[in-house]
Parts: structure tokens; C-alpha cells; sequence
């Protein structure tokens, strides 16, 4: 069986272990002949997280077969940072372990763990909506609205998104039109009003960050949100969050 | 199983006191457990996942859990922070808070009583930076799916608040129900549990393979066995009644009973309660193979601080310093000890509990080289009281306690209380002529310069025969600030919404404790009173004991467990030996 994934910088890498990080402490990949995938629900059953990265993202790419991986997340991730911003990364496996050879002349073994990944099922929902916005943007709509309050509350009709939250403290309101700088994209099948811990939010745009630029926020009032995360040079992270119901 | 099986049954047995109802839920659960996972079940039950010498604590403070339940319920800290301080329970908190449930999840599994078992397992042995994170994930993951009522005691297992008002007797008496269909089958398993410490494997091994099952639970290394206790007496006269024309007479010193196992190059030591406290001494780990003349062992020694100028023994309270985890090498060296030994229960590989004390002590001398760090317990032969006299004169002069005195001829019975050991203590220089180890109940809130503490004190002594405490005095002297301060940080973790059904007490302080903190109490008499409960009816139709200007001497006994506490029946003796002084004194 051959397998080797080589990306010629590190930061790809270092987005999708800190974006798993958020939920999971031991990860499962998955390698096919079209790429990797990871896909993992937090021990709460409140978050998922489900990436594509396509066999065309890699500078080079080799794998003949099905094969999975299991890591700890922090060891995996403590390796990697020992790689600068330009060093070419490249994995493969032997004997149980991970083989990480880092630029030119740097190679990590890492023990592979049991992978005890049991299918995760994507929630099937339609989406009413979809916004898409500048990642730095949305980061910042969430610090505004953690000052006051622990969930975000998104309303959208045709032609604006109201990001509101409310908290013992007080209240705010940040409303966004559809124009460049703001909404890039706004489509909406019926208005639709969800809300969703910050809790959550927070950390995973904290960690895939700057190595996307831009976002695109799927949802329906009442139902579960989906985050696209668009990272150049690589596939795609959706991030789903259940949303919280009014008691 | 499902884990509502037992939410259910703790939900019921929260609602009575009466013994016989509590042992009767207990059946119905084990029966409707399966095998294999009988031992989980045992452990929850008794609050714990495992045995007490495995160490292994689950660790989950206020803060985390408050953090777990609000993310489960979507409710704020803020919000659940208050639903806590309103009834003082975060099982409650918890139950309340997810019934008004805010956050959906992808998932909802029924949750078993494996899942809650093994959850709490993984938090317990979670370490390092990201673990109070990860603890806190894994009980809200445990949450989502539960019931609000499974929520009330997933959490008050994890937070060790758990008060079912049982003991261990207790679940013995219904694993013995259910599994072997008679009660009087107790005494087996109480066998096999004084040789084992592990009331989970007895549980595992009676339900797989019954009575014959327990024929292999023996004696072995590195496994605590339960101690053997010692009835009090009071004067060397009482002890000759007892103990008949010879019986052997040890110093009862001061300091920490250790239990300790050897083998090849290691050595584990064990508490009287079966903590695990070798990191405690690293000096007997050292030194205590270099006056042995054998590889494997189980021995009983009595740690004791010393000077090391003089040489002379110093109180047990210069031992706590040993109670810590960093700079222990430090505070050895500062607190200086000797290993006192007077007993041996396995050598090479032979269990010596069927020995005769006289055999074991042999077999004790035998092995051991006396050094500057390792003695024997100073011992001899009595035939009268004035011998025993005598030599307590001498103990006491040493710095002892008192003596320890015990039957030539009697096997070493783990864990069991009886006259084949008595202990007479040293006389204290108050009227009443003996200090009481009593059991902290309740407490009264405290007015001026005691404000926001515990002012007063509820005490009892322990009933062997109900397995109950029943309150003797109030104590409120005799405490420093310091004390109060620690009282309130030690009691206030203790505080149970309802009265225990185990204890027994007229009176209704402001708050209760479940009953575990013993400390020591000097009193100028014990008189009858009408409304303590201690010795109820045994003097007096009507009437129970209690303490006289009761003082606390500064004394926690921290290693003592509850049901080592002065019982009613020695306080009656007290009593009807301090009437025979007043009657002596009338006849002069």
C-alpha cells in the first residue's frame, strides 16, 4: 500500500489540526486515492467538523487504497509547529506510525492510536439561507457580541443580515447589507432567524483564521448552522453547530 | 444497563432512612444488574470508581461542573451559579437547569450506566494543561443525553456528593440477599472484603461465581487488607476481666498506623483507612528493607514523629506535615520519624492472619534487625493489673499514648472490632478522666467574631449496633480562629440538604454534615440529658448521654473514620465508672 501527502507549506496543516483541536482530542483520517477527509462531532454532540482535502490541493499525492489514521491531536500538532511558514510537509505511514518529514531534512515519527472514529452522519437539513462575508469580519462580529452576551442570534431577510445577541448586561445589534465590503452574498428562500453559541463559534474561527479569507454562513431558523470555510491551496472545512432553542 | 436503573433506585433511596428499605432497593438493583458489570455498580454506589488504595479521585471541582452544566443546558454560568446558591446542591442545579434546556445536540443516546461509569473513569485519569477542559467536555457530553434526573446524580457521583446514607455493611448485606439468598451469607463477604479492600471485586466474583467464589479472595501483596481494631477499655482491672491471667502488653503510640507491603524491590504503604501514602514516607520506602531479613511481607507499624535531639516520641499531630505533595524531602528531613512495627500478616508468600498473635510476634522478632530507624513495639508478657500499671507508668513517661493489650493465643481478624485487642489510653488530666473522638453532625452558624462560620458544633458517638450517630453535645470552646477557618473549609464541602438517615439527634442545627469529620473532645462529666440521643434508654428510660462543658482539644483525627469514634457504649461505661467515683467518694 502506498501512501505520502506532501504539501509544500506548513500552514494548511496547521489550520485543520487547530480547527480539529477545537472538538476532538484524538482524530481519525481518512486517505482515499481523491484525497484526505476527517470528519468528527465534539463529545457534546453539539459540533461537527467535516473536511474535504483533495488530492489537487497537494503538492504531491500518492495513495493507492482506503486507509485510516488515528493521532492524538496535540502530539501531531506540536510536531508540525516545529515547521516554518515555507517548509514543505510530508506525510506517510509505516509500521503504526505517522512518518512527518519536515523541509529538507527533518523527519518526526509519531505512534499512530486505535482509531475508534464510528461513522458520523452529516445532519441532512436544506438551508434557507446563505451569507457569505470576510472571515476577519465575522471573528470581529463575534467579539462585539461576546462582550455582552454567550450566543449569537442571526436574522436574514433579502437584503441584510442583523447579528444581535443579549445578555444580563445588555444588548447589541450589528446589521450588514449586501455589498462588498459587507455581505458578498446574501440568498434567501424564506427569512430566517437561528441562534448559536459563541461558545463554539469563538474558538474554530479563532483557529482556521487568517488561512481563510472568506466565509459562508448556511442555515434556517430553528435548524443547525453551516460554516464553510474556504482555505486557499486546499479544500474546504464545514463546521455544523446545533443551534440553541428558546425553553 | 441503563443508567436510569440506578438513578431511579438513588432517587428512592434518598426518600427513606429505614435501613431495611434502603438494603431492599439495593437487591432489586443488583438483581437487574448484569455480571459483568456488577463492580461498576458497587463502586457507584459507594461514591468512588475504584478502591480506595488505587487512588484513582475524581477530581471534578464546583467551578468545572457549573461550566458542564451550563453548556448542556445553554443556561449561563451566572444563572446556574444562582439555581446553586438557592438549595446548595449542583445535582439539583443541574436537574433544574436541564429541564429548561436551551441547546439542541446532533445526538441523543440513551445513556447506560457503563457510559457513566467509564466517562468518569476517563476524567479521573485526565491530566496535564487542556484536561480541565476536557473533563468539563465530558460530563456536558454525559448531560446532553441524560434525564434531568440522571443529571442530579451523574453529577453528585462526580463531585463525590453523593449521601445515600449507606454503609458498607449495607451493600453487603444486599449483595448478599441477592446473590446467595440469605443475609447471614454477609459474614463471607465481609471476609473476602477484609483481605481484599475491594467491595467491587467481592461483588464480581459472589455474583459470578457465588459463595465458593469468594474461596480465592487470600492474602496478597500490594492489596491492603483492612485492619484490626481494638475495643477500649478503661482501667487495667477491666482489661484482666477481659483478656483472663496473661495476655501480651504493647505501647499504643502516637503517630500514623501504616500498613506495609514489600516485595522485591518495592514498597507500598498503606493508611488504617487504605490510602495509598507511600509518597508520604519516602524514608521507610528507603530504609526499611535494611532491617528485614526477607523479600516479601505485609507488616504493621506505627509511624511516629520524633525528636532527634532526644529521641522522644512527639504527638501525631507532627505527622500532617507529611500530608502534602511537593518538597516532601524537605519536610522528612524537618520531621524526622522511626518505624515502630508490632505486627506481620504474610511472609514468603504465607498468609499469617490464622497465626496466633504470639506466632506472628515471633515470626516478627525473627525478621527484623533493629535500627536507629526501625524497632519493634516495645512488648511484654502481663499477669496482673499491676504489671499493666506499671507498664502504661513507663509507656507514658515514653511519650505513648497508652497500651495496647492483646490475647497470646488470637488470629489477626481483618477488619474486625473485638475484645482480642483492647486499647487503655492514657489518663488526661481533666475530671472526666478521658478524651472522646467524636463525630462532627451538625453545626449552628456563628454570631459576632464567628460570623460566617461555624460557631457551634453538633457531636455524636457511633452506635455499632444500628450503624448509627447519635448526638451527645454541642461543642463551642476550645476552638482557635485558625480552627474555625479550617472547620468551615473541611465542613462546609459536607453539608447534606436532609439529615442523614444514619444519624440519630433531637436537636435541628442550622445546617448537617454528612457524618465523617472526627475530632477530639474533653468534657468535665457526662450527665443524662433529655434531649440528646446518645445511649437513649440504656441508663434511663427516656434519657440519653451527654457532654458536661465539652472542650475541644485542638485534635482533628483526621485518620480516623467515623465508625472509629467513641461509641454510646463506651461513653456508658464512662458514665457508670464516674458514678462509682461519686459513690466511693459519698461512702468516705
Amino acid at each position: 500500500m502506498v501512501f505520502s501527502a506532501k504539501t509544500s507549506g506548513s500552514d494548511e496543516w496547521k489550520a485543520i489540526l487547530s480547527a480539529i483541536s477545537t472538538l476532538v482530542e484524538e482524530a481519525t483520517f481518512e486517505a482515499t486515492a481523491e484525497g484526505i477527509s476527517f470528519r468528527g462531532m465534539d463529545p457534546s454532540h453539539v459540533a461537527l467538523i467535516d473536511i474535504s482535502w483533495p488530492n489537487s490541493a497537494f503538492e504531491k499525492y500518492e495513495c493507492d487504497g482506503d486507509i485510516k489514521f488515528g493521532v492524538r491531536i496535540d502530539e501531531f500538532s506540536k510536531l508540525i509547529k516545529r515547521s516554518d511558514k515555507t517548509e514543505a510537509i510530508e506525510i506517510s505511514l509505516s509500521d503504526n506510525m505517522l512518518l512527518i518529514s519536515i523541509g529538507k531534512n527533518k523527519q518526526y515519527k509519531m505512534r499512530l492510536i486505535e482509531s475508534s472514529a464510528t461513522d458520523t452522519p452529516l445532519p441532512k437539513i436544506p438551508y434557507d439561507t446563505r451569507i457569505s462575508l470576510a472571515t476577519g469580519l465575522f471573528d470581529k462580529i463575534l467579539g462585539d457580541v461576546q462582550v455582552v452576551s454567550d450566543y449569537l442570534t442571526i436574522k436574514t431577510n433579502a437584503t441584510k443580515s442583523e447579528f444581535s445577541g443579549k445578555g444580563d448586561s445588555g444588548e447589541v445589534l450589528i446589521s450588514l447589507q449586501k455589498q462588498q465590503d459587507e455581505l458578498s452574498e446574501i440568498s434567501v428562500k424564506e427569512e430566517s432567524i437561528g441562534t448559536y453559541s459563541l461558545e463554539y463559534l469563538n474558538p474554530i474561527v479563532k483557529a482556521v483564521g487568517t488561512a481563510s479569507g472568506s466565509i459562508v454562513c448556511e442555515y434556517s431558523s430553528a435548524k443547525p448552522l453551516r460554516i464553510e470555510f474556504k482555505v486557499a491551496n486546499m479544500g474546504r472545512i464545514h463546521f455544523y453547530l446545533a443551534p440553541r432553542v428558546e425553553s | 444497563m441503563q443508567f436510569s436503573l440506578i438513578s431511579d433506585t438513588f432517587e428512592k433511596m434518598e426518600a427513606t432512612t429505614k435501613r431495611l428499605e434502603l438494603t431492599q432497593h439495593l437487591v432489586d438493583l443488583f438483581k437487574a444488574t448484569p455480571r459483568e458489570s456488577i463492580s461498576k455498580i458497587v463502586y457507584l454506589i459507594q461514591g468512588k470508581l475504584r478502591p480506595d488504595f488505587e487512588g484513582i479521585e475524581l477530581g471534578v471541582a464546583e467551578k468545572l461542573a457549573i461550566r458542564a452544566i451550563a453548556k448542556s443546558s445553554g443556561s449561563s454560568v451566572k444563572k446556574i451559579q444562582d439555581i446553586f446558591v438557592e438549595d446548595g446542591d449542583l445535582g439539583h442545579a443541574a436537574s433544574k437547569a436541564l429541564e429548561q434546556k436551551t441547546q439542541t445536540t446532533f445526538i441523543k443516546q440513551q445513556i447506560t450506566a457503563e457510559r457513566v461509569y467509564d466517562t468518569l473513569l476517563k476524567i479521573a485519569k485526565l491530566e496535564g494543561a487542556r484536561s480541565q477542559d476536557m473533563k468539563m467536555k465530558y460530563i456536558s457530553s454525559l448531560l446532553n443525553d441524560a434525564t434531568p434526573q440522571e443529571a442530579k446524580f451523574i453529577l453528585k457521583i462526580a463531585m463525590g456528593t453523593l449521601r445515600l446514607g449507606i454503609a458498607d455493611n449495607t451493600v453487603m448485606d444486599a449483595l448478599a440477599i441477592a446473590y446467595t439468598g440469605s443475609r447471614t451469607n454477609r459474614e463471607k463477604l465481609e471476609a473476602a472484603y477484609n483481605v481484599s479492600s475491594d467491595l467491587g471485586r467481592v461483588a464480581e466474583i459472589v455474583a459470578e461465581k457465588n459463595l465458593d467464589g469468594l474461596k480465592e479472595f487470600h492474602v496478597s501483596l500490594f492489596s491492603p487488607i483492612r485492619p484490626m481494631l481494638a475495643e477500649r477499655v478503661k482501667s487495667a482491672k477491666e482489661a484482666e476481666e477481659k483478656l483472663g491471667k496473661e495476655f501480651a502488653a504493647e505501647y499504643k503510640l502516637d503517630g500514623e498506623r501504616v500498613q506495609i507491603h514489600l516485595g522485591g524491590d518495592k514498597v507500598v504503604l498503606f493508611s488504617r483507612r487504605l490510602e495509598n501514602i507511600t509518597s508520604h514516607y519516602p524514608d521507610i520506602v528507603e530504609n526499611i528493607t535494611k532491617a528485614l531479613k526477607t523479600e516479601e511481607i505485609i507488616l504493621e507499624a506505627e509511624a511516629v514523629a520524633i525528636n532527634e535531639n532526644t529521641g522522644e516520641f512527639l504527638p501525631f499531630q507532627e505527622l500532617m506535615h507529611r500530608r502534602r505533595k511537593y518538597n516532601i524531602d524537605r519536610i522528612v528531613s524537618q520531621y524526622p520519624i522511626t518505624v515502630n512495627l508490632f505486627d506481620i500478616m504474610y511472609l514468603n508468600g504465607k498468609d499469617l492472619l490464622n497465626s496466633t498473635y504470639e506466632e506472628r510476634r515471633k515470626k516478627l522478632e525473627d525478621i527484623t534487625v533493629e535500627n536507629e530507624f526501625v524497632k519493634l513495639v516495645p512488648k511484654i508478657i502481663v499477669r496482673s493489673e499491676n504489671e499493666v500499671e506499671d507498664f502504661l507508668e513507663n509507656g507514658i513517661n515514653a511519650g505513648c499514648e497508652g497500651l495496647m493489650l492483646k490475647v497470646l493465643d488470637a488470629p489477626y481478624r481483618a477488619g474486625a472490632r473485638g475484645s482480642n485487642w483492647l486499647k487503655l489510653k492514657r489518663e488526661y488530666r481533666n475530671e472526666l478522666g478521658d478524651s472522646l473522638d467524636l463525630v462532627v453532625i451538625g453545626a449552628f452558624f456563628g454570631k459576632g467574631r464567628r460570623t460566617g462560620r461555624y460557631g457551634t458544633l453538633l457531636l455524636s458517638t457511633y452506635n455499632q449496633e444500628k450503624d448509627t450517630f447519635e448526638s451527645i453535645c454541642k461543642v463551642g470552646t476550645g476552638f482557635t480562629d485558625e480552627n474555625l477557618d479550617q472547620f468551615y473549609q473541611i465542613l462546609s464541602s459536607k453539608v447534606t440538604l436532609k439529615k442523614n438517615p444514619r444519624i440519630e439527634s433531637g436537636m435541628e442545627p442550622d445546617v448537617w454534615f454528612e457524618p465523617e469529620l472526627v475530632i477530639e473532645i474533653v468534657a468535665s462529666e457526662i450527665t443524662l440529658s433529655p434531649v440528646h440521643t446518645c445511649a437513649k434508654d440504656s441508663v434511663r428510660k427516656g434519657s440519653g448521654l451527654a457532654l458536661r462543658f465539652p472542650k475541644f482539644t485542638g485534635k482533628i483525627r483526621d485518620e480516623k473514620a467515623p465508625e472509629d469514634a467513641s461509641t454510646d457504649q463506651e461513653v456508658v461505661t464512662l458514665y457508670k465508672n464516674q458514678k462509682k467515683v461519686t459513690q466511693d467518694v459519698s461512702e468516705v
